[in-house]
């Protein structure tokens, strides 16, 4: 960040409303993300994170029935997934699907080389995808074999979460939604996949972490904390937000909006 | 099945006997070859031509037959030795294989390899093969063929067998023709090629039989890649014997129309059949395969893939009924069956069919028609890949269940190039690991 500076958002996020299968589920969420923040999002299950999370990304299936979002100014709801991708946006699945004749390392090279056009960056070759690959693998402690293998196929919950930390490490991306990539890990895989994120904070990064329970912001420092309960962002605050919501849940938060 | 239709298989059916009789005296071989030709005019006769009403044919493009004429081209051995020369001349052969022997026929005619397992003449004695309603297309071929790749393998062998239908075939019929044995304990890798163009409609009949002897080890590579203009029909029959190993690589991607029947007899104990075939259709095609395995013996064994795609409005079927009988305890069946519909007008039809007579069976399959998986493409997308990439990718992961399976690497290139051929945009993807 740039100290004193005003720095224009990287995503901004103003009033957007979502409905999916006909029902309301973003019912006005305003977010705004400066480049290099770490942005926690919490909330109950239904509350409407994953959605966000999936309507930033491109995901179909969603009828965006007002507001906007744009990233680095560009209006992101009018570009089409992988150009968000390619943008420099990237989303951690929380059920990262499993693609079996998919090769690890071919889409991961694939990827990165579609990144890497997009910024006017020469494609790498086979061995110096390999030599940045190597690296990355051992931070996530992810055998060097998953290359081979079919992407996230057979994989544990845990090594699927990782692998995906992997691809983010690879990528680069400006912005990362990590949505639940907490979820389902036991303390160490944590560990590993809070590292993985902290090697990536940068002054000209972004993260937003959307997340249930407060651990592993724990690791994962933020500089943000946003309550999504009922479509809407009820709270904004710094890390004491997250433990307050551990020692008090979100029917606290909740009752106070109805109130 | 109305008055007709039936009126129109009666004249179907004419038609090829009425074509048989006026080239009968022509075709070559001495008496006990014709006696067969006519033997199999006469069951061709009785049993009748085909009809969808049959569970059996419901899948074929029958109509593709209507209007075929079945009068084999008229090609001597100089005239296709010459349009051979020509078709080479121009690099319209497929690049020989290393390590393999290579037999060209053209229009049905031998023209060049070893003449030790080519030979003249229809019938000869250890050949005694009576095709069931079920393969009676493969009854064309008794009858209309004028020569076989007839192989008998003893020990270690690698042969390439390519059948070549001529721009001379248009507008006629060729009967390309396979007869393997294999001795006990030999080892087989067989390509069969299916190849050529003809610029008017052209039928190609072909027939296969095999018999595996006693711990025998047959891989049957089966490219088809005819051209639009072909009707083709195949018939297979294969006997495996104790212990004998028979693995069937099976691509389809050519003709306008195509039908595979096939009969697999798992005859004595040990026996095993592993069917991984693939079918890429696009534009008009129709591809049918029909595949029935026999468990006639104790501790048999099936493993089957399917792996199609249909792009435009074609259309692709797999019929794969398996049969345990009564005395085939301690067998195993595995089946996986699975179509890509690609085009708005596509079609497939998968039938998996599992009849099991005895106990101790352990049997299990699966068959499931649809589009790409929207969750996956998304995934792909969402890693910045472009949705042409992104969906020839997973249609890439599709086929190669079975693609991988080809060792060959020289002829899975080949497959992989004509499997992108079929499918607009996976071009870039061949090589893939």
């Amino acid at each position: 960040m740039s100290g004193t500076t005003p720095v224009a958002p990287l995503l901004e996020v103003r009033d957007l409303h979502v409905r999916v299968g006909g029902q309301a589920v973003l019912k006005g969420v305003s977010l705004s993300v400066r480049a290099g923040e770490v942005h926690a999002l919490m909330g109950p299950n239904g509350s409407g994170k994953s959605t966000l999370a999936f309507v930033l990304a491109g995901r179909p299936g969603y009828e965006i029935t007002g507001g906007s979002a744009s990233f680095e100014g560009r209006d992101l709801l009018t570009l089409a997934p992988e150009e968000r991708a390619r943008a420099g946006l990237f989303l951690g699945f929380q059920y990262p699907v499993e693609i079996p004749g998919v090769n690890n390392a071919y889409l991961l090279k694939a990827a990165l080389n579609a990144a890497r056009r997009e910024r006017g960056l020469a494609e790498l070759d086979a061995f110096e995808f390999l030599a940045l690959v190597r690296a990355k693998t051992q931070l996530m402690r992810i055998d060097e074999s998953f290359l081979g293998r079919a992407v996230n196929e057979g994989f544990s919950g845990g090594e699927k979460k990782r692998n995906e930390i992997l691809q983010m490490l690879v990528l680069e991306p400006k912005l990362a939604l990590l949505d639940e990539t907490d979820s389902g890990l036991d303390i160490d895989a944590m560990r590993i996949v809070a590292n993985g994120i902290n090697s990536l904070r940068a002054a000209d990064r972004s993260i937003v972490l959307v997340t249930h329970y407060q651990r592993l912001l724990e690791y994962v420092v933020p500089d943000f904390v946003h309550v999504l309960a009922g479509g809407r962002i009820l709270r904004s605050g710094d890390r004491s937000l997250a433990l307050e919501l551990e020692r008090r849940g979100y029917d606290w938060i909740s009752g106070q909006a109805a109130a | 099945m109305n008055a007709a239709a039936t009126q129109q298989r009666s004249e179907v059916l004419d038609r090829v006997l009425r074509d048989y009789r006026s080239v009968a005296d022509t075709l070559p071989g001495g008496v006990s070859a014709h006696s067969a030709r006519e033997r199999a005019a006469g069951q061709l006769a009785d049993i009748g031509w085909p009809s969808a009403r049959d569970e059996y044919w419901r899948y074929a493009n029958l109509r593709a037959f209507d209007h075929s004429a079945y009068r084999p081209a008229a090609t001597s051995s100089a005239q296709c030795a010459a349009t051979l020369s020509l078709l080479q001349s121009q690099g319209a052969l497929p690049p020989p294989l290393a390590g393999f022997e290579r037999l060209i026929f053209v229009d049905g005619v031998f023209v060049t390899g070893a003449r030790s397992v080519a030979q003249s003449d229809t019938a000869a004695d250890g050949w005694d093969w009576d095709w069931p309603a079920e393969l009676r297309l493969g009854l064309l071929c008794d009858m209309f063929a004028s020569d076989a790749a007839r192989l008998s393998v003893h020990g270690t062998a690698a042969i390439e067998v390519l059948f070549l239908s001529s721009p001379g075939a248009a507008g006629a019929a060729v009967y390309p023709r396979l007869q393997l044995q294999l001795a006990a304990g030999s080892r087989l890798r067989l390509i069969e090629h299916h190849l050529g163009a003809p610029e008017a409609p052209t039928l190609v009949a072909c027939n296969v039989t095999l018999d595996l002897g006693r711990g025998a080890n047959l891989t049957h590579y089966r490219l088809q890649q005819c051209g639009r203009q072909v009707t083709f029909t195949d018939t297979l029959w294969a006997r495996v014997s104790e212990q004998a190993q028979y693995h069937v690589r099976g691509m389809t991607f050519g003709a306008g129309t195509a039908r595979t029947s096939a009969r697999v007899q798992l005859a004595a104990r040990g026996a095993s059949v592993d069917w991984q075939a693939i079918a890429a259709g696009r534009g008009e095609q129709v591809h049918d395969i029909a595949l029935k395995v026999e468990h006639a013996a104790p501790d048999t064994r099936t493993d089957e893939t399917f792996r199609g795609i249909a792009d435009e409005r074609a259309r692709l079927a797999f019929s794969g009924r398996i049969q345990i009988g009564a005395a085939a305890s301690g067998s195993q069946a595995q089946q996986s069956l699975k179509g890509l519909i690609e085009g708005a007008g596509a079609e497939i039809d998968l039938r998996p069919q599992l009849e099991i007579n005895t106990h101790e069976v352990r049997a299990a399959h699966g068959a499931s028609t649809g589009r790409l998986d929207e969750n996956l493409l998304f995934y792909l997308l969402s890693r910045g890949l472009d949705r042409a990439h992104a969906r020839g990718l997973l249609k890439w992961a599709f086929l190669g269940d079975v693609l991988r399976t080809i060792d060959l690497p020289d002829l899975r290139a080949e497959a992989e190039r004509l499997a992108a051929g079929q499918l607009p945009d996976v071009p870039a993807l061949v090589g893939l690991p």
